[in-house]
C-alpha cells in the first residue's frame, strides 16, 4: 500500500493538518493556493505583455502578482529583465538578488548577477548614469532646463534604453517649446516600451492622435537625428552671465533688460563635439604634421650636428698629422747628423785616439798578464 | 496643456549602485500570505487570551 505524501505549508514548510490548516502557522491552505493561482494568472499576463514589448504594462501586472506571491522567482527574474531593458539596472539587480535569495540553486538570476559583477566597467557606467540622471532632475527642479537637457543627452548617448531619461527629456523639450524634439524622444520611448502611458499622455497633450502614435511605433528611430544634431537652439545670455532659455522666459527678461545687455549665442557651442566623425581627417593631419616636423626641424638639426662632428674629426686628424710630420722631420735631422759624424769617423779613424797594440798578445795569456801589458804600454 | 511642475514632481530619483542595498530592502513587500499569517496569529493570540480569562474565571 502506497503511503500518502504529507502536504506542506507553502508559507512556513510545516505539515498541513487534515482540516486544511497549517500545523505551525495555522495558515489556511485554500487561501494560499488561491493566491498562488492568481499570481500565476498575473504572471501569464505580465509575460504576454513583456513579449509584446508593453513593458510598463508587464511591470504593472508583475508588481500586482507580487502582492499575491512575493516569492515567485520567475516573476522576480522577469521583472529584473524588464527593468534592465528600461535602463534601471540597480532596480533590476535588486529583483535578481531577492530571487536568488528565495531560490539559491538552479536560478538564472544568479547568472545575471554574476555577469553584472564580472563587468566593473558596466557597473561604473550604471552608477554614473544614475547620478547624472538625479543631477539632471535637480537642474530641472532648479529651473536650469538647458543644463538638464545637456545632461540627459549625455546619459542617453551612453544608455539608449533609459526610458525615464527619455521621458524627462521629452518633458523638458515640451516646456521649452521644442515639440519636434519631444516627439522624436517619445518615439524612442515607444520603440522600447510600446504602450508607455506617460509617453502616450504627452503625445496626446501635444495634439497627436492615436493613429499618429500607432504610426510612430512603426517608424525607425535609427536616423532620427536626436543625438546627431547639435543642441543649436538659441539661448539668450545676459551680460551678467545669466542663461535664459528661449521662449517665455526670454521675452519676460527682455522686457526688463535693454537690448545691449542681452547677447544671443548658439547653445551648440557648449555641446560635446563629435570627434569620432572626423577621426580619419585628424589622423591624416597628424601624419602630415609629423612628416613636416621631421623634414624641417629634425633632419636639418641632425645634418648640422653631423657636419660639426666631421669638421671636429678632420681638425683633430690634421693636428695629429702635423705633429707626426714635425717629429719625422726632427728624426731625419738627427739621422743626418749621425751620418755626418759617422762619415767623419771613417775619414780619420785615429784622430786623437790611441789604440792599444794587440800584436804582442799570445794565446794562453791570463787576463792579469794582458792587463799588465796594457798598463805598461 | 501639460503642467510642467506637476509632471516634474512625478519623476523620482533612481538609486545608484551605492543605494542598491536600500533598493533591495524596499522591494521586500508584504504579500497575501504575510497578511493572512498576521491575522491568524492575532486571532490565535486573542483566542489564547480568552481561554486564559475563562480558565481564571472557572478557577475562581
Amino acid at each position: 500500500m502506497a503511503t500518502k505524501k504529507p502536504v506542506l505549508c507553502p508559507h512556513c514548510g510545516a505539515q498541513v493538518m487534515k482540516n486544511g490548516y497549517c500545523s505551525a502557522c495555522y495558515m489556511p491552505l485554500a487561501i494560499i493556493r488561491k493566491a498562488y493561482n492568481t499570481s500565476n494568472y498575473y504572471y501569464n499576463i505580465g509575460y504576454d505583455k513583456a513579449v509584446a514589448r508593453d513593458l510598463s504594462g508587464a511591470v504593472e501586472s508583475l508588481n500586482m502578482l507580487l502582492r499575491y506571491n512575493k516569492k515567485n522567482v520567475m516573476t522576480r527574474n522577469l521583472l529584473g529583465l524588464i527593468y534592465y531593458e528600461m535602463g534601471e539596472v540597480v532596480t533590476a539587480l535588486s529583483h535578481w538578488v531577492m530571487s536568488s535569495n528565495y531560490m539559491p540553486n538552479n536560478n538564472i538570476a544568479t547568472r545575471y548577477i554574476k555577469a553584472l559583477k564580472q563587468d566593473p566597467t558596466q557597473l561604473d557606467s550604471v552608477d554614473q548614469i544614475a547620478r547624472k540622471f538625479n543631477m539632471a532632475l535637480t537642474y530641472a527642479h532648479n529651473g536650469d532646463l538647458d543644463l538638464s537637457i545637456i545632461q540627459l543627452k549625455t546619459i542617453l548617448k551612453d544608455n539608449p534604453h533609459f526610458v525615464k531619461g527619455y521621458l524627462l527629456l521629452a518633458l523638458l523639450n515640451i516646456e521649452t517649446n521644442h515639440y519636434e524634439n519631444a516627439r522624436k524622444t517619445l518615439r524612442r520611448v515607444l520603440k522600447i516600451d510600446k504602450a508607455n502611458p506617460v509617453a502616450i499622455r504627452y503625445l496626446h497633450k501635444m495634439g497627436d492622435s492615436d493613429e499618429n502614435i500607432i504610426r510612430m511605433r512603426m517608424e525607425s528611430v535609427e536616423n532620427d537625428g536626436l543625438f546627431d544634431e547639435e543642441y543649436m537652439n538659441q539661448v539668450s545670455v545676459t551680460v551678467d552671465g545669466d542663461t535664459l532659455i528661449d521662449g517665455k522666459n526670454e521675452k519676460r527678461v527682455n522686457r526688463h533688460l535693454p537690448s545691449s545687455r542681452v547677447a544671443t549665442v548658439k547653445a551648440g557651442e557648449f555641446d560635446v563635439a563629435n570627434f569620432a566623425r572626423y577621426s580619419g581627417v585628424y589622423v591624416l593631419i597628424g601624419l602630415v604634421l609629423g612628416i613636416l616636423i621631421f623634414a624641417f626641424i629634425i633632419m636639418p638639426f641632425k645634418e648640422k650636428r653631423s657636419r660639426i662632428d666631421n669638421s671636429e674629426l678632420i681638425q683633430s686628424y690634421s693636428e695629429e698629422l702635423a705633429s707626426k710630420n714635425s717629429q719625422i722631420q726632427a728624426l731625419n735631422m738627427e739621422i743626418q747628423a749621425l751620418n755626418d759624424q759617422l762619415n767623419n769617423q771613417i775619414a780619420s779613424p785615429t784622430d786623437g785616439v790611441s789604440m792599444p797594440d794587440y800584436s804582442q798578445v799570445e794565446h794562453g795569456m791570463s787576463i792579469e798578464d794582458v792587463q799588465d801589458m796594457i798598463d805598461n804600454e | 496643456m501639460i503642467n510642467f511642475e506637476e509632471e516634474l514632481n512625478r519623476f523620482a530619483p533612481i538609486p545608484d549602485v551605492s543605494q542598491a542595498e536600500e533598493a533591495i530592502y524596499s522591494n521586500d513587500l508584504r504579500d497575501i500570505s504575510d497578511i493572512v499569517a498576521q491575522i491568524t496569529s492575532e486571532i490565535k493570540d486573542a483566542q489564547s487570551g480568552i481561554q486564559h480569562s475563562m480558565a481564571g474565571r472557572i478557577r475562581r
